[in-house]
């Protein structure tokens, strides 16, 4: 699957269109709601990577994204260490959590993995209620300092990290490696025949996507200035597989644009205020009984074959 | 030491009668259902709602509570999870939005307060020096209660049997003239039926609140994780272990620890012996 012309035209588009978008909305609000659009397009394209290639679905990415987001927030709040070392230590730690939960489950066939990690969100959220001494129990972890002040310094930033990680994950999942993981999800047993480590690829592609999920936390608390048991809800879960299923499952790239149209599209539903959830499960029944494949990455696919 | 005994007994047969229903539907029909807890919930909901707003005899909504909420899941399984039952995932999927769908529908017309749901029974035991409201007696007498009831069924009807068939081979059941699709429903009502009962009984004494299926849901999956996904007698085996230890620790350290076994019960066991106790070597 190398990349075709129209591919990088594409690329190009939308990556000018990110640059461009805040400069030319302008006000500090969009900025705001583009940055946490951002965030979720890391959060989506880092749950596609390990669950669109193997095919092993993640139920609980929250719990890479709450890792990070606490990290940066431990850090910063309770030891005033300087916030660029959150970006360091987020996916170091989230990747800890990710083995914790990976080695047991990962190795057995079955819906094992889904839902521990399901339980496993879920019980940090407990968790962090529990150790309210440290985590601040409902309230969360406040005053976090920004890492940048301009706010569009900021969001140049977060999209910097964006490009960098999809352009990481593409690669790898171009390269033999993705063939491998797609390889695992199409017929794991005969992967296994032919003498591949199923259990080494999918544990080690789950570490990159902790990885990335852990880093888009810390930029999301640093952004927010903020970090509650919220972070780790199964909602938040729910949230990137509803995104991912938009863009197109294992294109990576389908992933970012989902989250960037659903972000933008939930602000655009603000009025709606608490029926929104009911929209957001209404679109996921929708797109599971009438576009099983999604909306941006057969659009794009079509596109290409269109031209070419 | 009494007081463990019985909290552990009154909390393991809630325990197992989700265990039970999540490891049914399962076991026959491989839908993973992450609704289950929302049948809880709608239990518990649907009783106070009978009794507060429309002034239904206690033990009457308590019975019409059970046939809607089964009711409930059958329609589920017939609407959205059937034309969906070849990908696991898109199950997945589904019962979760239909979960989230449920979780909404109380929060807008409950709000998120917790609400009081009346016992079936009042008063306290006195038993061996210590007090146990007759509530909890009644939910530990009503769970032995259903699931032997339910063993009965399995082991002495005609559709006990046809549903241990499919569950034991789907395919070969089939050819012998069972109706897997109508088998299917009937055990997601029966499932979503035992979920109902366990939210009526628990309700007195739990707060009954939109979000309460969650966790029973998390702990159910642990259950049958440890007893063996698919296994009728490991659940019950699970929900006792993680019952006894839960209520050990909730008496012994604190509330808020006991809530860290179930999860690593769940990690452990797949560590030591990913089938569970009794599962089949499926899992490996």
């Amino acid at each position: 699957m190398m990349m075709s012309r129209i591919d990088w035209i594409g690329a190009l588009a939308a990556l000018c269109g990110l640059i461009a978008a805040p400069l030319l909305l302008g006000s500090t609000y969009i900025i705001g709601i583009l940055t946490v659009a951002l965030c979720f397009g890391m959060w989506a394209a880092s749950w596609d990577f390990m669950s669109g290639l193997t095919g092993r679905e993640n139920f609980g990415h929250s719990l890479f994204i709450g890792a990070g987001a606490y990290t940066a927030g431990f850090l910063n709040v309770n030891f005033g260490i300087v916030p660029w070392w959150s970006l360091v230590a987020a996916p170091i730690v989230a990747v800890m959590f990710s083995l914790v939960i990976g080695f047991p489950t990962l190795r057995l066939k079955g819906p094992y993995f889904a839902l521990a990690m399901l339980s496993a969100a879920t019980m940090m959220q407990s968790i962090t209620v529990i150790f309210s001494t440290y985590t601040g129990g409902q309230d969360g972890l406040n005053g976090l300092d920004p890492i940048l002040y301009s706010q569009l310094d900021y969001y140049y930033l977060v999209l910097g990290f964006l490009v960098a990680s999809v352009c990481l994950l593409k690669v790898i999942a171009n390269s033999s490696w993705g063939t491998l993981l797609r390889a695992i999800r199409g017929d794991e047993a005969s992967c296994q025949a032919a003498g591949i480590n199923v259990t080494f690829y999918k544990i080690a592609s789950l570490m990159i996507s902790a990885a990335v999920a852990g880093l888009g936390g810390a930029l999301y608390a640093h952004y927010q200035l903020q970090v509650g048991p919220d972070l780790f809800t199964v909602i938040l879960s729910i949230n990137i597989i509803i995104m991912v299923y938009v863009g197109g499952m294992g294109s990576i790239y389908g992933p970012v644009g989902g989250a960037i149209l659903l972000s933008v599209l939930t602000e655009a539903l603000r009025g709606l205020s608490e029926y929104r959830l009911w929209v957001y499960t209404l679109v996921l029944i929708f797109i599971l009984f009438f576009m099983p494949n999604g909306l941006i990455a057969p659009l794009w696919r079509r596109l290409r074959s269109i031209t070419s | 030491m009494v007081q463990i005994l019985v909290y552990g007994a009154v909390i393991s047969a809630i325990y197992a009668m989700l265990a039970v229903g999540f490891t049914l539907i399962f076991g026959v029909a491989r839908i993973l259902n992450l609704a289950h807890g929302s049948f809880y919930a709608l239990g518990a909901y649907t009783v106070y709602a009978l009794t507060t707003n429309a002034n239904v005899p206690l033990w009457l909504a308590a019975i019409l509570t059970v046939l809607l909420v089964a009711a409930f899941g059958v329609g589920v399984e017939r609407v959205l999870v059937r034309p969906l039952r070849r990908s696991m995932l898109a199950v997945l999927l589904i019962t979760l939005a239909v979960s989230l769908m449920v979780e909404q529908v109380l929060l807008l017309t409950f709000g998120s307060e917790a609400r009081n749901v009346p016992s079936l029974v009042s008063g306290t035991y006195h038993f061996a020096g210590v007090d146990i409201g007759a509530q909890r007696v009644l939910a530990l007498v009503g769970g032995v209660v259903i699931l032997v009831g339910l063993w009965l069924f399995m082991q002495h009807t005609r559709l006990g049997s046809a549903i241990l068939a499919i569950s034991q081979d789907a395919e070969a059941a089939q050819y012998m003239g069972i109706p897997s699709d109508r088998i299917y429903s009937i055990v997601m009502g029966l499932s979503a039926g035992i979920a109902a009962a366990a939210g009526i009984l628990v309700a007195p004494f739990q707060s009954v609140i939109p979000s309460m299926g969650l966790l029973p849901l998390v702990k159910a999956f642990a259950i049958v994780v440890v007893g063996g996904l698919g296994s009728i007698p490991g659940s019950i085996v699970g929900a006792l272990l993680l019952g006894y230890s839960e209520t050990i620790i909730a008496f012994k350290v604190s509330i808020e620890w006991s809530q860290i076994v179930s999860v690593a019960a769940v990690l452990l066991t797949l560590i030591l012996r990913p089938a569970g106790f009794f599962g089949k070597r499926a899992a490996f």
